[in-house]
């Protein structure tokens, strides 16, 4: 369910899966692969940041909240 | 004022398919016209049975500076489908008006996209020799191209398509979470009107300021 914690988004680029925090200027990673980015994703949630994790398009596959 | 729609020069008309399989590069289409300061008219903003759709198609061509065709829907994808011919009919109206005919719009501009750079010849080759765009069917890729003619048409000063495809991410993640307080369904979001789309984006973007005004 969604919250109003900080994001952290797992995107689709040409080269792979980035893990962008909302509001930075760049992605802070790109990886090849879509469950490696959110398993490093998700070490932000102890920080208090829900993990969005997006399909392709864009629109939302899952939906993680923090744990903090 | 950013999204005027008596603005000419800021009206883009947007051509392409509006069905569900479409969705995935609409919404970043539209997104980016946006994002960029311009406003997106589209055949679907009145819905007024009585008026046939071809006359409030001419009606948005004539409004409108520049215009959007995507032909990447030419192709039937299935045994016995029909071929999609209002996207390339819609063209040829635009490109009518472009060439003298009832125009109140000067110096029309027009992208045109396509999946791949060639494979629409086989179908119109009459385009040959124009500059066509090809997002392969990718939404990121759709983005970086829009943006792209319009820093190389328009002369507007763009953040990068990486950082437009970023931030309509971001958006989406926002859209998501909004409708759902408000009780939509993820069917709700999927078959939502896009003109309902249109504004929320604009209500997400006039508070950060849209970078081309």
């Amino acid at each position: 369910m969604p919250s109003s914690a900080k994001r952290v988004h797992i995107i689709s680029r040409d080269n792979g899966w980035a893990v962008k925090k909302e509001g930075a200027s760049r992605a802070s990673r790109i990886y090849e692969n879509k469950e490696t980015a959110i398993e490093n994703a998700k070490r932000l949630q102890r920080t208090g940041h829900d993990v969005v994790v997006h399909k392709k398009d864009g629109s939302i596959q899952k939906w993680e909240k923090s744990k903090k | 004022m950013p999204w005027d729609t008596n603005d000419p020069s800021k009206n883009v008309f947007v051509n392409c398919p509006f069905d569900p399989e479409y969705v995935p590069l609409l919404r970043p289409l539209l997104f980016t016209i946006i994002y960029l300061g311009y406003n997106p008219r589209i055949a679907s903003e009145r819905s007024d049975s009585g008026e046939a759709r071809i006359h409030k198609i001419c009606e948005l061509i004539k409004q409108s500076q520049i215009s959007i065709h995507d032909l990447s829907r030419l192709r039937s994808s299935r045994k016995d489908e029909f071929f999609r011919l209002n996207m390339p009919f819609e063209l040829g109206i635009d490109i009518g008006c472009r060439m003298g005919g009832e125009n109140e719009v000067p110096q029309r501009k027009c992208l045109i996209l396509a999946k791949e750079r060639y494979s629409y010849k086989r179908a119109l080759s009459d385009l040959s020799g124009s500059d066509i765009k090809a997002h392969n069917n990718e939404p990121e890729e759709i983005v970086r191209e829009v943006r792209n003619w319009f820093v190389e048409n328009e002369n507007v000063h763009a953040d990068s398509g990486t950082k437009i495809w970023e931030s309509f991410n971001e958006f989406m993640a926002e859209f998501y979470q909004t409708r759902k307080q408000e009780g939509f369904k993820d069917r709700d979001l999927e078959i939502m009107p896009i003109p309902e789309f249109i504004q929320f984006v604009k209500d997400w973007l006039s508070p950060r300021g849209t970078p081309v005004v």
